[in-house]
C-alpha cells in the first residue's frame, strides 16, 4: 500500500505520523479519562503506555531510515543526482532526521504526565 | 527635544512597571513569586543567547570572514540548532510543568466564590464549616500563610482572573465553573484587572485584592458577616430614607435591612471597602456622589441608572449612609 521503502514518500514520514497518532491518543484519553472514567492515574498510565510505544516504533522506523540511508557505507549526504541511489539515500536521510524530531516531539507531549499527577 | 529624551522616557515607562500594586515583577504571594523566578531566568536567558548570536555573527563577518570548513559548520547547526535548543526547551518545559501542580494545588481552610459581571466582580466568602456565603463585591480579601480556594464563574461573557502580584491568571468562563488558588505571602493592598475583553467598560473592570494576617482576616470576615451597621446621625438616617424612596435595595443588598436585590453589588460593607465601582475610584464621599449621580459618564455601558434628579442635599445624605456601611 504505501510503495516500496527506497522509492516512497509514505515511509519518510511515518515517524511524524507516529508522533501525529500519539498526540491525538494523549490528548483523547486524558480527557476521557479525567471526565468520565479512571481518572489521574489511568490517564498517566495510558500516556506513559503509549509514549513507550510511539518511542519504539519511532527507533525502528529511524533504524530502518539509516540503514536506507547507508551513510556510513560511502558518507553521501548531499543526494542531488536522479539516480536511484540517491533518491534511496535521500528519503533515508530525511526519514531519519524526521525521526529524531519525531521522537522529540513525543517526548515533550509525554512530559506533562511525568510531572503532573492530577486532572486539574 | 533632544534624540534621547524619548529613550529616556519609554525607558521611564518600562520602568515603571517593575513594582507598584500591580506587577508581575513585585511578587506578593507563592505563585507569582514562580512565575517572577520563570521571568527573570528567561530574560537572563535570552539576553545570553542575544549576546551568543551576535557574537557569532561578529566574528564570522568582522573577526574571521571566511567559509567554515564543512565539519564545523555542520557541528555548528547539529549542535546550535537541534542540540541546544531542544535540551534548552526541555529544561525550561520540565521546570514550569514541576511547578504548575503546585499552582493548581486545592486550597484549604478558605473559598472564594467569584463570578464576573458586566463590569464588576460578585465576591462570595464560604469559610470551611459554613453554609451561608458571606457576600461581597469588588474586592478579594485573602489572609497570608494559607492557600485559598478560588472558584471563579461569569456570568454573561468571559472574563479573566488575575491579581499580577499574588499568581496567574484563569479565564471566567460563563456555565462552566474554573478553579485556581492563591498563596499570598505579603500583606499590603494589590490591584487586579479583568484581562479578558469582556465589553465596553472592559479597561474599568478592576478588583482591590487586599492581603492582611490570617488574625486581621478573622477579624475582618467577623465583620463582614455580620449585618450592615444601623445608622444615627441624622444625615445618614435621611441617606437611608433616600436609598428607600429611590428603590435602590431593588438591585443591591444591605443584608439587615430590607433591600435585599441582588442585581447589583452587594452593598452591606461598601464603607469599608478600599475601592469603589470595580476598583475605578477612591472610596470616598465625592466619588460616591460622582458615582450615584452618573455612573454612565464614569463606566460606559454599566447597568446602573444615574440619579442626577437627586438634589445635592440628597446625594450628600446618601453618599454619609453608604460611607457609614463599614
Amino acid at each position: 500500500m504505501l510503495g516500496h521503502r527506497h522509492s516512497s514518500l509514505w515511509h519518510m514520514i511515518l515517524a511524524p505520523t507516529v508522533w501525529a497518532v500519539h498526540f491525538c491518543v494523549v490528548y483523547g484519553w486524558t480527557a476521557v479519562q479525567c471526565a468520565r472514567a479512571g481518572g489521574p492515574d489511568a490517564a498517566r498510565t495510558g500516556v506513559l503506555i503509549a509514549t513507550a510505544v510511539a518511542l519504539m516504533a519511532i527507533v525502528v522506523l529511524g533504524w530502518k531510515a539509516w540503514r536506507q540511508w547507508d551513510y556510513l557505507d560511502d558518507f553521501d549526504y548531499v543526494h542531488d543526482q536522479p539516480t536511484t541511489e540517491h533518491r534511496r539515500e535521500f528519503l533515508g536521510h530525511a526519514g531519519w532526521l524526521l525521526a529524531i524530531v519525531s521522537a522529540i516531539g513525543v517526548g515533550f507531549n509525554a512530559l506533562p504526565a511525568v510531572f503532573i499527577r492530577s486532572c486539574l | 527635544m533632544s534624540a534621547a529624551r524619548p529613550g529616556l522616557l519609554c525607558a521611564a515607562l518600562l520602568l515603571s512597571a517593575c513594582s507598584g500594586e500591580q506587577s508581575v515583577l513585585a511578587p506578593a504571594g507563592r505563585d507569582a513569586e514562580v512565575l517572577a523566578t520563570l521571568f527573570w531566568w528567561m530574560l537572563g536567558g535570552a539576553v545570553v543567547l542575544w549576546l551568543l548570536m551576535n557574537g557569532l555573527f561578529f566574528y564570522v563577518t568582522r573577526i574571521r570572514p571566511q567559509a567554515l570548513s564543512p565539519r564545523a559548520a555542520e557541528a555548528l547547526i547539529i549542535g546550535g540548532g537541534i542540540v541546544f535548543p531542544t535540551v534548552v526547551l526541555a529544561a525550561l518545559l520540565s521546570f514550569a510543568l514541576s511547578e504548575m501542580p503546585k499552582q493548581r494545588e486545592p486550597g484549604e481552610n478558605l473559598t472564594v466564590r467569584i463570578t464576573g459581571e458586566s463590569w464588576w466582580w460578585r465576591v462570595d466568602y464560604l469559610p470551611e464549616g459554613s453554609d451561608t456565603p458571606i457576600a461581597s463585591a469588588n474586592e478579594l480579601r485573602l489572609p497570608t500563610g494559607q492557600r485559598s480556594e478560588l472558584k471563579l464563574n461569569a456570568s454573561e461573557v468571559i472574563h479573566s482572573f488575575w491579581i499580577p502580584a499574588l499568581g496567574g491568571k484563569t479565564d471566567m468562563i460563563p456555565g462552566r465553573e474554573t478553579r485556581m488558588s492563591l498563596e499570598p505571602t505579603v500583606p499590603g493592598d494589590y490591584r487586579g484587572q479583568c484581562a479578558e475583553f469582556c465589553g465596553e467598560s472592559h479597561a474599568l473592570m478592576a478588583l482591590a485584592g487586599v492581603v492582611m494576617t490570617p488574625g486581621d482576616f478573622a477579624a475582618w470576615l467577623e465583620k463582614e458577616a455580620a449585618p450592615a451597621a444601623i445608622p444615627t446621625s441624622a444625615e445618614a438616617l435621611r441617606g437611608l430614607a433616600v436609598f428607600n424612596a429611590e428603590g435602590c435595595g431593588g438591585c443591591h443588598a444591605v443584608r439587615g435591612t430590607e433591600a435585599a436585590g441582588t442585581v447589583g453589588p452587594d452593598l452591606t460593607h461598601l464603607g469599608g471597602r478600599v475601592t469603589l465601582a470595580a476598583g475605578i475610584l477612591p472610596m470616598e464621599r465625592d466619588a460616591l456622589i460622582r458615582w450615584i449621580r452618573d455612573p454612565e459618564a464614569l463606566k460606559p455601558g454599566a447597568r446602573m441608572p444615574g440619579y442626577d434628579h437627586l438634589s445635592d442635599a440628597e446625594l450628600s445624605a446618601l453618599a454619609t449612609y453608604l460611607e457609614g456601611l463599614e
